[in-house]
């Protein structure tokens, strides 16, 4: 096989890769604080992407602006998911698949909303910076995935350094390990949650805004993205978010040359063998699970 | 009942249960300003679940006032931000964390940066291990340390009343010793302490008076000075 084509998919795969790996920091963020699995982390992602078409488009907003207030919006609606639809549950102390549920229940809501609201047709984004690819020893290198590649790993240590060096996301820390122990130290652990919803949904809204230029985002395109997202925190080490970035750059790349080698038509079952085979062979996954 | 300084704790008919199952018959219970007092009784006694009835951690009905003002009764976060502070059995640790970040959030609503560096020296000068472990996780000390830690962190919220449930669990009389004779140093310096303890003999020479649970009730309260023997205690357990 040509190896400029290889090297091409792999450029690619770790773009995408990039996007799942903050997905699946997401999920982890929100298991981390909470102990749920949230399936409308999709949602957040498409949204994402959506809303700044919308500013962008409908709006007459900048480019800069949208984005920005896309993530806000998307931020927001976390809390507000968060508030109505996790909290009473967490707080009669529901068992864990009715909260999982629940949280897909929202995903839907939101799908059917955004249809009703739009509509069907695929949408998508300028490229943030409009300039023809980059050749490193024959491989196009496009500026999107670079803009992809330097934001996620901004994203990624900018989350370190939160939770390392902030108050707050000490706090966060403190809560995942022992919520109760937390508590009775008076840190305010459903403002903890809270948090949690907002930051992991503006993390998916930055992946959809991101991914956008490059792809397309439609109503329906939350539950694959969440799929992937999940499956890469899982390959990471469930619950630790670097973890997750490593597992979907994992999984990025290990789509991507399944793609060259067999054709997109298997990039789902590759996708889900790579997480049957972790499951299998290291079901704690890369870094090993949090909890 | 043994006569008490004015309370500056004071639950009336408080009980507790779980689920269905009722875990503290209704008790009163009083702490005295500068008091230390001793909970004391067998496995299963209610002793920790009477903390946990207080701190509202547990499904609870009664009143439970502290100076003065009632505190709420499903909200840890807004008892502990009263300055009712609970070591917890087993200690709570943040574990991966390390020992300087464990005791950064006990201060966590604290913001001036001279008193907290005012409560880190005091946690130092009460257990100065803590101080040369300060990058150490505390998942990785040992029992006695981490002990420390859960304390020190406490300290650093600046409690009103400090509440320990079950300090000596898993360690070495030894550090047991040492633990407890920290603890009486708190009190001393006018700290009212409430100490749930299984070594009944070591607890009560630290306190002021004693409540002894079993099957979840309230069998007496015990002025520590009338205890003059292991047997005279013995009968008090098992009366």
């Amino acid at each position: 096989m040509d190896s400029a084509l290889i090297g091409q998919s792999l450029v690619s795969g770790l773009g995408i890769g990039c996007v799942y790996g903050l997905i699946g920091i997401g999920f982890c963020v929100i298991y981390n604080a909470s102990g749920i699995v949230n399936f409308a982390q999709g949602a957040f992602v498409m949204l994402g992407g959506m809303i700044t078409h919308v500013l962008l488009v409908r709006g007459q907003l900048p480019y800069f602006a949208a984005i920005v207030l896309s993530v806000l919006v998307v931020a927001l609606l976390g809390v507000v998911i968060e508030r109505l639809v996790v909290r009473p549950l967490w707080k009669r102390n529901a068992p864990m698949f009715v909260m999982i549920l629940a949280t897909l229940a929202a995903q839907i809501v939101i799908e059917r909303l955004t249809f009703l609201a739009v509509d069907d047709q695929p949408k998508t984004l300028p490229v943030f910076t409009d300039l023809p690819p980059i050749m490193v020893g024959g491989v196009a290198v496009n500026i999107q995935s670079l803009w992809i590649v330097a934001g996620s790993l901004a994203i990624v240590g900018l989350l370190a350094l939160f939770f390392k060096g902030t108050r707050t996301g000490k706090a966060m820390r403190a809560c995942a390990i022992n919520r109760e122990a937390a508590a009775l130290q008076g840190i305010p652990v459903h403002g903890m949650l809270a948090l949690a919803f907002g930051l992991s949904a503006g993390l998916g809204a930055i992946a959809g805004i991101m991914l956008t230029p490059t792809q397309y985002t439609a109503f329906n395109v939350g539950v694959p993205f969440a799929i992937s997202g999940f499956i890469a925190a899982i390959i990471g080490g469930f619950g630790r978010p670097f973890g997750a970035f490593l597992g979907g750059l994992t999984l990025g790349v290990v789509q991507s040359v399944a793609i060259l080698s067999f054709g997109a038509g298997l990039k789902t079952v590759v996708a889900l063998s790579v997480l049957l085979l972790f499951l299998f062979v290291r079901p704690s996954g890369i870094l090993g699970a949090a909890k | 009942m043994t006569a008490f300084p004015s309370p500056i704790l004071e639950a009336r008919n408080l009980s507790a249960r779980y689920g269905q199952v009722q875990a503290l018959a209704p008790i009163d219970f009083q702490v005295g300003a500068g008091e230390l007092v001793a909970v004391l009784g067998p496995n299963g006694a209610g002793k920790s679940t009477l903390l946990r009835a207080i701190l509202g951690l547990v499904t609870n009905a009664g009143e439970v006032a502290f100076m003065g003002a009632a505190l709420p009764r499903r909200n840890p976060v807004a008892v502990a931000s009263r300055g009712v502070v609970l070591v917890p059995e087993g200690r709570g640790i943040f574990g991966p964390m390390t020992v300087m970040e464990n005791l950064e959030l006990g201060a966590y609503r604290l913001k001036g940066r001279e008193e907290r560096q005012r409560r880190f020296d005091r946690v130092f000068e009460l257990f100065p291990r803590l101080k040369e472990r300060l990058g150490q996780a505390g998942g990785s000390m040992s029992g006695g340390e981490q002990q420390m830690l859960a304390i020190g962190r406490a300290l650093m919220a600046d409690p009103k009343i400090l509440l320990l449930d079950e300090p000596s669990l898993g360690l070495a009389p030894r550090v047991t010793d040492e633990i407890l004779e920290t603890l009486g140093v708190l009190n001393r310096s006018g700290l009212p302490v409430v100490l749930v303890e299984q070594r009944a003999p070591q607890a009560l020479k630290l306190a002021h008076r004693a409540y002894l649970l079993s099957l979840g009730r309230l069998v007496a309260v015990i002025d520590p000075r009338e205890v003059q023997s292991h047997d005279q205690l013995a009968q008090y357990y098992f009366a």
